[in-house]
């Protein structure tokens, strides 16, 4: 299965992923003009990584702000991830967050609650 | 119901009756009563097939209502989450025009700030015809204070300052760092010697500073460079006249101000 990698560009985050590591990373702002454009590739891999793989599935997020079609896409990627932990899926979202900037924190506690898998929510060095 | 019962037992009964064997009712009612059980039999069918006709658009009804419910709370939730975000957005914003036009040492507005309000103010007193007034301000023999005591005891001195020039200027006016221990101050609807009345006490006000550094006192003392901007003139050029000012106070002994010609 190839790895995604995405550069960041000013409006958009880098995304990364890693088959043999399970990992998926996305790192930076996000408010691109076409957010389904940008997000749709990072959801069919999860999907097909979750239906092949057999392993388990971290999120490794660095995100600081999100526009409206932003937080749609991320909460679809969690519903995603939420099914798969509800068929018995192993999914762990990490997100981290400047420590300057607590309020990110706030932001990924919102996220977090319709979320029953391990959701982490830790404070970072920049 | 009960009477349906009844008359299917009363019609069996008359049917199994052999004593009715023969008669040419019999066959009829007989002939009657079979389509009657069949028709009854189509009907019970056909009852259960639209039963579950019903139960499947329930079912629809119910599973649309649902992801419409679901749908919501996500609008509520995406609604909800991306205000947050905004209103983070905009108190970084605040956050970063404080620290854009503000002096981080000092608290009082910085060169930017000065130089956005000398145009502003500029442009005001042309349109009014309005006098308006600049002010530089530096601090006497403040390269002494840090060689003898330190950057420490120099930025305190910026500080105490700084809070004296803007205890004293008046309503109107505004103050910034200029540079260095360089400040300013613009003076809206001053001429040169209404300046000169706030600028007077404001010297005083520095000299009395008190501060002690490596426990010794410390003299403190400023010297003003005042200037009138004249009708259309560069208002670059009236700071220019307002620092010549100032040179000529320092050239004549410090702790003064001078107003330029």
């Amino acid at each position: 299965m190839d790895n995604l990698i995405i550069e960041s560009t000013q409006s958009t985050p880098s995304i990364m992923t890693d088959y043999r590591e399970g990992t998926v990373e996305m790192r930076g702002d996000s408010y691109p003009e076409n957010s389904f454009e940008l997000f749709s590739p990072a959801m069919r891999w999860i999907e097909e990584y979750l239906a092949q793989a057999g392993r388990p599935l971290t999120l490794n997020l660095h995100l600081l702000y999100l526009n409206t079609s932003s937080v749609k896409a991320m909460m679809d990627i969690f519903d995603i991830l939420e099914e798969a932990h509800q068929a018995g899926g192993r999914v762990t979202v990490n997100w981290y967050y400047d420590e300057q900037n607590e309020r990110v924190a706030e932001l990924a506690e919102e996220f977090k609650e319709d979320c029953s898998f391990p959701f982490h929510i830790t404070s970072q060095v920049e | 119901m009960r009477d349906e019962k009844h008359l299917e037992l009363m019609i069996e009964t008359l049917l199994a009756d052999p004593e009715n064997e023969g008669n040419p009712l019999r066959y009829a009612l007989e002939e009657l009563y079979a389509e009657y059980r069949s028709l009854l039999h189509q009907i019970d069918r056909i009852m259960r097939i639209s039963d579950r006709y019903q139960s499947v658009g329930r079912e629809q009804k119910e599973s649309i209502a649902g992801r419409y419910q679901k749908q919501l709370r996500q609008l509520e939730k995406i609604a909800r989450i991306s205000d947050r975000y905004q209103s983070m957005m905009r108190d970084l914003n605040e956050a970063l025009k404080d620290a854009s036009t503000k002096d981080a040492l000092t608290g009082i507005g910085n060169r930017r700030m000065l130089m956005e309000h000398l145009k502003a103010e500029t442009a005001r007193a042309d349109r009014l015809e309005h006098p308006l007034t600049v002010v530089l301000v530096d601090v006497d023999r403040f390269k002494a204070v840090n060689d003898a005591y330190g950057h420490e005891a120099g930025d305190k001195v910026l500080m105490r300052i700084a809070n004296a020039i803007r205890d004293g200027v008046r309503d109107y006016d505004l103050c910034g760092r200029w540079g260095g221990e360089e400040f300013m101050i613009i003076m809206p609807e001053a001429a040169a010697d209404d300046g000169a009345h706030v600028v007077e006490r404001m010297r005083l006000a520095i000299a009395e500073i008190e501060m002690i550094a490596d426990g010794e006192p410390v003299r403190i003392s400023a010297s003003f460079g005042i200037a009138q901007r004249r009708r259309g003139e560069h208002i670059s050029d009236t700071i220019n006249r307002a620092d010549a000012a100032l040179f000529d106070a320092k050239r004549n002994g410090r702790n003064r101000f001078e107003i330029a010609a």
